[in-house]
Order: C-alpha cells, then sequence, then structure tokens
C-alpha cells in the first residue's frame, strides 16, 4: 500500500505543470461558473480553442527552431479580411479560400526569408511584416467590418456525426503536424535548426531551405486559418486577431515548449491551447472583462514554468 | 615494424607543404602529415602549435594557401566539410556534433535519413535497425530511442565515432577525445580504436596525455609553431625527448623581467578547492610583490581556478582565504577584499565598448569616488586624466570611446579600471591574447609596476615562454589539480610542459 501511494506520488510528479494546471482549472471553474462543465460549453470550448490552436500548432515548429512569428495575428486577420472581400465581391469559397492561404502563404515567404536567408532576428522580422499586415487588413476595408456573408460560410456550423466540422478540422490539423514533425524529415530538421544548426549544415542538409520553409509553413497554416475566423466571426472585421499570437505564444510556452536548443512536444502545445481556451471560456462565463483576461493568461504563462523550473530543481 | 610501413603504395591520405596565414600569425608553414591506414597518427604539440588548423584545413573548414592534399596518390581539394566526407574523412570535434533534442538514430543518420514510402517522410523501422547495426559494431548497446541529451559525454563521443563510422568514414580524425571521459570509458575507447584500426581506418588523433601517446600510437608528429618539428616512432622516443621537441618556442626577451623576490602579506590562499565547472582539489598561495603565474594546456582549468577565487563560481570544497578572510559571498565580496578579475575577454566582459575611455576607468570607482554627492564631471575627468598618464594609455582624449583603442591599450584600459576601484590583488586570464608584441612588453612593465607598489598578482598564460619570462614562480595544472609548482629556479619551458602532459 505505502509503495502504491509512493509510485503514485513518483508518476504525479513526472507530469507536465500544464497538466496540474488543467485540474486545477476544472475545479475552480466548475465551481465557481455557472454551467461552465456542461457538454454544451465544453463543446463550446473546443470549437473556440480551434483557432487559437491552428496558430499554436506552427508557433510550435517556429519556437523549436529558436525562432518567432509575431506576425501571426495580424496576419490572419488579414487574410480573413481578403476572405471575405473576395465573398462579397463575388467570389466562391474555393476561390476565397485559395486567397487567403496565399496570402498567408506570401508572408510566410518574407518572414522565412527574412530570418534564414537574411539572417535577421526573427522577432524584428516579423514585427516588420506584422506591422505590414495589419496596414493592409485596415486599407483594405477602410477600418469596416466586411459583412452580408453569412450564408456563404453556413456550412461551416455544419456537423459531421454529431460533432461540430470545426473540431473536426482542429483534430486533423493537430494529426497532421504531429506527424509532419515526428515522421517527416522536415520535422527533424525543425529539432536540428533549434538544436545544432551547425551540425545540420555540415550533415550536407541545406538548413536555410528548411528553415524558411518552417516559416512558410506556418504562413499557409494561418492562411488556411482565415476560413475558421470569418466563420466564427460571420465577417471580415479588420482587428478581428490582432493580438492573438500572445496567447499562441503563450500556448506553447506553457505547454512545455523551450524557447532555445529545440526541446519541447507537440501534446503540450495540445494541452497549453486547452489551458488558455479554458482560461478565456471561464473567465467569460464567469463575466470577467476581456482585458481582465489578457492579465489571467499573463499569469497562467508564468505559473506554469514557474512549477517546471521548480521541479526541475527539485 | 608498423602496419604503415607493410601497407604496400601510398597513404590514404597525405598533406605536402601546408601553409596557412592569419593576419600577423604564420598558422603553419610547409607542415606535410602521412596518415596510412590502419595507423593511429598521434599529433602532438604546445598550446597554438597548428595542430587544430591542420584538422581544420583536413576537413575544409579552412583553406591552406599553399601545399596540396593526396588522396590515395591522387590530388585533391577540399574546399568544403562536404568535399572531405565524399573523401572518407570525418573528424570527431570536442564540441559534438549532435542535436540534444533528436534521438540517437536520428542523430546518426541526419541528413541521409532512409526515405519512407510516403515523399518526405522517413523509414523509421529501418533508420532505427541501421543504427543499431551501427552501434553494435562498436560493441555498444544503446536504446536507439533515447534522446541524445541524456546521455552522457562518453556515450555521446560513441554516437559520434558511429556517426562518422555509418558515413564509411575511412580517415578518422580525434581532437583530444579522452579529455572528458573517466579511466573506464577511455578503455573502452582504445579498444574502439584498435578495432578500427584492424579494419583498416587511418586515425589522425591530438592528445596532450602523453600516456595515451606511447598507448596508442604508430607514429608520432610533433608540432611547434605552425612547423613541423619530426615524425617519429614511439619505439624511437621518450616522453622527455617529445617534450623537448614541443618546446623552444622563439622568445622575445623584451619583456623578460628582474626578479625582486621580497613577497610580502599572503593576498591569496587557496585550500582544497573543488567546483562543479571542473575543479577537484586546488591549493594556491599568492603573496603581496610577486607574480605568480597559473599555467597548464587549454582546458586543465585554470580560467575556472580564477572564476572560483573571484567567487564567480561557488566551491563544492575547500576554502578561499583572501588577504587572510575567508570569502564565500560572491564577487561582491571579493571585491571589497580588493580583488580584480581580468577576464581573458576584455571586450565582453572587461569593458564597455561603446562608452568613454574616461567612463570605462571610473566605472568601477564611481562609488568610491562619489560615495554621497553627485557625480562631478570636471573630478571624474581629472581622476581618469591622472589614470591615463600614470598608465600612458595612447589615446587623443579622455572622451575616446574605447572601442577605437587599440587591444593594449584596452587591456591598460582594463587594469586602470580596476586601480582606480583601490583593487590590490589582480588575475589577469592571458592578459596579451590578441595583443602586438609591442604592447605585450608595455602591459608586462605595467604589472611589473603593480607588484613593485604591493600589489599580488595571479597570471593565467597559455604562453609558456610567457610565464617563464614574466613570473616569480608559477604553478602548472591538469586536468582540475594543481601538477606541481616551480620555483625560480625550476621554472623553464620545458619543466611547464613535463608537469602539464605527465600521467601522475
Amino acid at each position: 500500500m505505502h509503495h502504491r501511494v509512493h509510485e503514485l506520488a513518483r508518476r504525479l510528479a513526472a507530469l507536465p505543470g500544464v497538466a496540474y494546471i488543467l485540474v486545477l482549472q476544472a475545479i475552480v471553474f466548475g465551481s465557481v461558473a455557472q454551467g461552465f462543465l456542461s457538454p454544451l460549453n465544453l463543446t463550446n470550448i473546443g470549437t473556440q480553442a480551434t483557432i487559437l490552436l491552428m496558430l499554436a500548432l506552427p508557433m510550435t515548429l517556429v519556437i523549436l527552431t529558436e525562432g518567432l512569428d509575431i506576425s501571426m495575428g495580424a496576419v490572419l486577420t488579414l487574410c480573413s479580411v481578403v476572405l471575405a472581400w473576395v465573398l462579397v465581391h463575388g467570389g466562391g469559397i474555393g476561390l476565397a479560400l485559395a486567397a487567403s492561404a496565399a496570402m498567408g502563404l506570401a508572408f510566410g515567404v518574407a518572414n522565412g526569408t527574412l530570418v534564414s536567408y537574411l539572417g535577421m532576428p526573427p522577432f524584428v522580422a516579423t514585427l516588420g511584416t506584422l506591422g505590414m499586415a495589419q496596414g493592409l487588413a485596415l486599407a483594405i476595408t477602410d477600418g469596416q467590418s466586411i459583412v452580408g456573408i453569412s450564408a456563404q460560410i453556413a456550412f461551416m456550423r455544419a456537423d459531421v456525426l454529431g460533432i461540430p466540422l470545426v473540431l473536426i478540422i482542429a483534430f486533423v490539423a493537430y494529426f497532421f503536424v504531429h506527424a509532419l514533425l515526428y515522421y517527416t524529415r522536415f520535422g527533424t530538421y525543425v529539432f536540428a535548426i533549434g538544436g545544432n544548426r551547425e551540425a545540420l549544415a555540415l550533415a550536407g542538409v541545406h538548413a536555410r531551405a528548411w528553415h524558411a520553409g518552417v516559416y512558410v509553413f506556418a504562413g499557409l497554416m494561418v492562411g488556411i486559418t482565415g476560413l475558421l475566423l470569418v466563420a466564427r466571426t460571420n465577417s471580415g472585421h479588420p482587428t478581428a486577431a490582432f493580438g492573438m499570437e500572445f496567447d499562441a505564444i503563450a500556448a506553447v510556452a506553457v505547454g512545455g515548449t523551450s524557447f532555445e536548443r529545440g526541446e519541447g512536444w507537440l501534446f503540450g502545445t495540445l494541452l497549453g491551447v486547452l489551458a488558455v481556451g479554458v482560461m478565456r471560456n471561464g473567465l467569460n462565463v464567469a463575466g470577467v472583462s476581456s482585458s481582465l483576461q489578457v492579465v489571467a493568461i499573463g499569469l497562467l504563462v508564468i505559473a506554469a514554468l514557474l512549477i517546471d523550473a521548480l521541479r526541475r530543481r527539485a | 615494424m608498423t602496419c604503415a610501413e607493410q601497407s604496400s603504395g601510398a597513404p590514404l591520405l597525405a598533406l605536402h607543404g601546408i601553409g596557412k596565414q592569419f593576419p600577423g600569425v604564420r598558422a603553419l608553414d610547409a607542415v606535410d602529415l602521412d596518415l596510412y591506414g590502419g595507423e593511429v597518427h598521434m599529433l602532438v604539440g604546445e598550446n597554438g602549435a597548428g595542430k587544430s588548423s591542420l584538422i581544420k584545413i583536413l576537413y575544409g573548414a579552412y583553406r591552406a594557401d599553399s601545399g596540396r592534399i593526396l588522396h590515395q596518390g591522387a590530388p585533391v581539394e577540399v574546399r568544403s566539410p562536404a568535399d572531405a566526407r565524399r573523401l572518407g574523412i570525418a573528424v570527431i570535434f570536442q564540441e559534438f556534433s549532435l542535436v540534444p533534442f533528436l534521438d540517437i538514430a536520428q542523430n546518426l543518420f541526419l541528413g541521409r535519413e532512409p526515405r519512407g514510402r510516403i515523399p518526405g517522410t522517413i523509414d523509421r523501422a529501418r533508420l532505427h535497425a541501421d543504427a543499431r547495426r551501427v552501434l553494435r559494431l562498436l560493441g555498444v548497446d544503446y536504446d536507439t530511442r533515447r534522446l541524445v541529451h541524456t546521455l552522457g559525454v562518453a556515450q555521446q563521443q560513441m554516437v559520434e565515432i558511429a556517426k562518422a563510422l555509418s558515413q564509411n568514414a575511412r580517415t578518422l580524425v580525434m581532437d583530444e577525445p579522452t579529455a572528458a571521459l573517466s579511466e573506464n570509458e577511455c578503455e573502452h575507447l582504445f579498444k574502439v580504436i584498435r578495432q578500427l584500426k584492424a579494419e583498416g581506418v587511418a586515425i589522425a588523433y591530438i592528445s596532450h596525455r602523453l600516456r595515451e601517446v606511447f598507448e596508442l600510437g604508430d607514429r608520432i608528429t610533433v608540432l611547434r609553431d605552425g612547423r613541423l618539428v619530426k615524425t617519429l616512432l614511439p619505439a624511437d622516443t621518450n616522453p622527455d625527448e617529445l617534450v623537448e621537441l614541443m618546446v623552444g618556442r622563439r622568445i622575445d626577451a623584451s619583456y623578460a623581467r628582474e626578479y625582486c623576490g621580497r613577497p610580502g602579506e599572503v593576498a591569496l590562499e587557496v585550500k582544497d578547492l573543488a567546483t562543479d565547472t571542473g575543479i577537484k582539489g586546488v591549493d594556491l598561495v599568492v603573496r603581496a610583490g610577486e607574480i605568480v603565474g597559473l599555467s597548464g594546456l587549454v582546458g586543465a582549468g585554470r580560467s575556472e581556478v580564477a572564476r572560483a577565487i573571484f567567487g564567480a563560481d561557488m566551491p563544492t570544497r575547500g576554502e578561499v582565504r583572501l588577504f587572510g578572510a575567508r570569502v564565500a559571498g560572491g564577487p561582491g565580496e571579493a571585491r571589497r577584499h580588493g580583488v580584480a578579475l581580468i577576464p581573458e575577454n576584455r571586450k565582453r566582459e572587461g569593458l564597455a565598448l561603446i562608452l568613454s575611455l574616461r567612463d570605462n576607468l571610473l566605472l568601477a570607482a564611481l562609488f568610491r569616488l562619489f560615495p554621497r554627492t553627485w557625480f562631478d564631471s570636471a573630478r571624474a575627468t581629472r581622476v581618469a586624466q591622472e589614470m591615463i598618464e600614470r598608465l600612458r594609455i595612447a589615446t587623443p582624449s579622455a572622451a575616446r570611446l574605447v572601442r577605437y583603442l587599440s587591444g593594449g591599450n584596452q587591456q591598460k584600459a582594463v587594469l586602470g579600471k580596476w586601480l582606480n576601484a583601490g583593487c590590490r590583488f589582480f588575475i589577469l586570464d592571458e592578459p596579451t591574447r590578441g595583443i602586438d608584441v609591442g604592447a605585450k612588453a608595455e602591459i608586462f612593465a605595467l604589472i611589473d609596476g603593480l607588484v613593485k607598489q604591493g600589489a599580488a598578482v595571479l597570471m593565467i598564460s597559455s604562453e609558456l615562454s610567457e610565464i617563464v619570462h614574466v613570473c616569480d614562480r608559477a604553478y602548472v595544472m591538469r586536468e582540475g589539480r594543481i601538477a606541481g609548482e616551480l620555483g625560480r629556479d625550476s621554472l623553464s619551458e620545458a619543466n611547464i610542459l613535463r608537469l602539464a602532459m605527465h600521467e601522475a
């Protein structure tokens, strides 16, 4: 009996910090916020967190290369505006999605070129493209929302076998990126770029091209996510996702991916997205203002990293 | 009769008349090196003798200015590491080329992953099977799914060797492979090396451990000052002769110093000091009025001792006494006792490059000069100007940014900064690195002046001739320990090297 308790304690201690946080959140919000643990609300959390997941997955890859992409929120906004613009001007949903994806891809190519080929610090490079995307989004819309497209994107609200389509997209995206990171050369090189770039180059690999490819892939993911954003807001809003890179970076950090040496794991990012999503939802349900929610997420990041740091020392 | 002589014909790899010039330094001068299959060729020499440059040329990291490389008798160009790899040359550097958060198998075949059926994917089953096969050749049995960062140094080294072998390396260059290994791990490595030798691999092996040189080597090449001194057979020589061949750097006598010989109070006393950074028990005494050298080969733990004395690294054992008082309170406490650590990398750790010479000279003395009052610019300039004159720092004005000063004058600025702070014990880590010959003599005159005024100096230097000509006595370190102390009478380059290299 005593031995079993020890064994249990050992296993609990091996869990990442984010796991404790999720349990704690469920207990706190479950008791404080009415209806938090209802099936409907849990599904809500899932669908709301999908966009965040779509950003956090490629963000994990970028951070594994010791990089950062702070342009994601602005580029996502621009992509959603472009998508809505095409729909309003008579384009089909296929063309609209292609335009959004192409815009995301273009910014990914720009980020990748600046960081990998021109050697700019990722923060500075993506700060530049952030500004460009933000300005373009405002210019296209003239600061107004693009509306009147709800009929064309109503299909995104569909259920498949009782599961929201959006959730299915999230699952497919997760497993796709998981396969990419752990079963392909691309994924191997992502770890190698962060862990020992010189070793990769000495192995005769075009490390720069793969490094740029990480940002290109991130841009493409963001472009596709434009569809999800438009579907959620029923419009193309010129500031819809501004600042969302903050949540994405927070989710990756909370999930236990380090900003150095290519240390990290994708499943942690999934947990981190849930923790951030639960925090946002729980505070919403409890009626906390969105400004204070940002404070809470900041605290969440610090708490998760603190737990991991303390345990590493113990 | 060695394998080399039995195998008729051309060597696997031959370097002829290799020369390499760096700004101000002739790194290599007409060096020849032959590597035969089935032979371990030892490369020995003092710090800076040219071993590393030679290896880098072999590996395509540097290009030689003159000379040629022959592969099985045919001239070849080695322009890049990729070229070297194609010729079957692999180098195992001391800093590993492994990716910490990939597993052993992924590391072994980085860039050469077996392709899966779907484009872009990896055939993981084959990857791990191949990895296990390579590891078995070396007689090790690691789980190929282990992440490399969880492995010890010796295991990482095995992975590194396995990586080279999996690329069908026929020429293996090892740069001090045993530097971080335990006795047992060394034995295993030697077994692997003998096995590789039996399979016809040519091995070039850089070592500072004379025992290894004689135990493993089929031939020994001695380099000194970028020149080939001699290539000889172990049977024809002995450790003493090797040491004699290695030393004898041309000496610039301009900074030879008179011995004044009246040391005063004890400035520093270190007893049985050990740290996490690799110091394993060090005893030292430095008195006011003397310059004590701390010598040894690169990696012996000299800078680590300096950092521990200054309190930058905490000791795990033993004690440090400064002017009789036991200290354990970090750099702040050392400073209060008047200790200055003048680090090797003066640009990064010793100076604020974007500030003026005046501000740098006052940086550590602000509180002493202006304990209660506001910063007094006129007084600050006056104090700085006095120091500039006292140290004869060549500068158009005190307002000159230090980044525009020469290396020698920058070093003087670092010394001046600590003199203004009232320091009386100076730890100098490689004080003449990157400084031209004329300025060297001035720096030494300056240090001499400090000592004559009653300061104590502990000087770390890789240049044996500097230690011999400047110091009153010297400690020699080897592998984290003091290997011996040399007084004025026994202080010679050969004696230092003997202590620095011999196995206990």
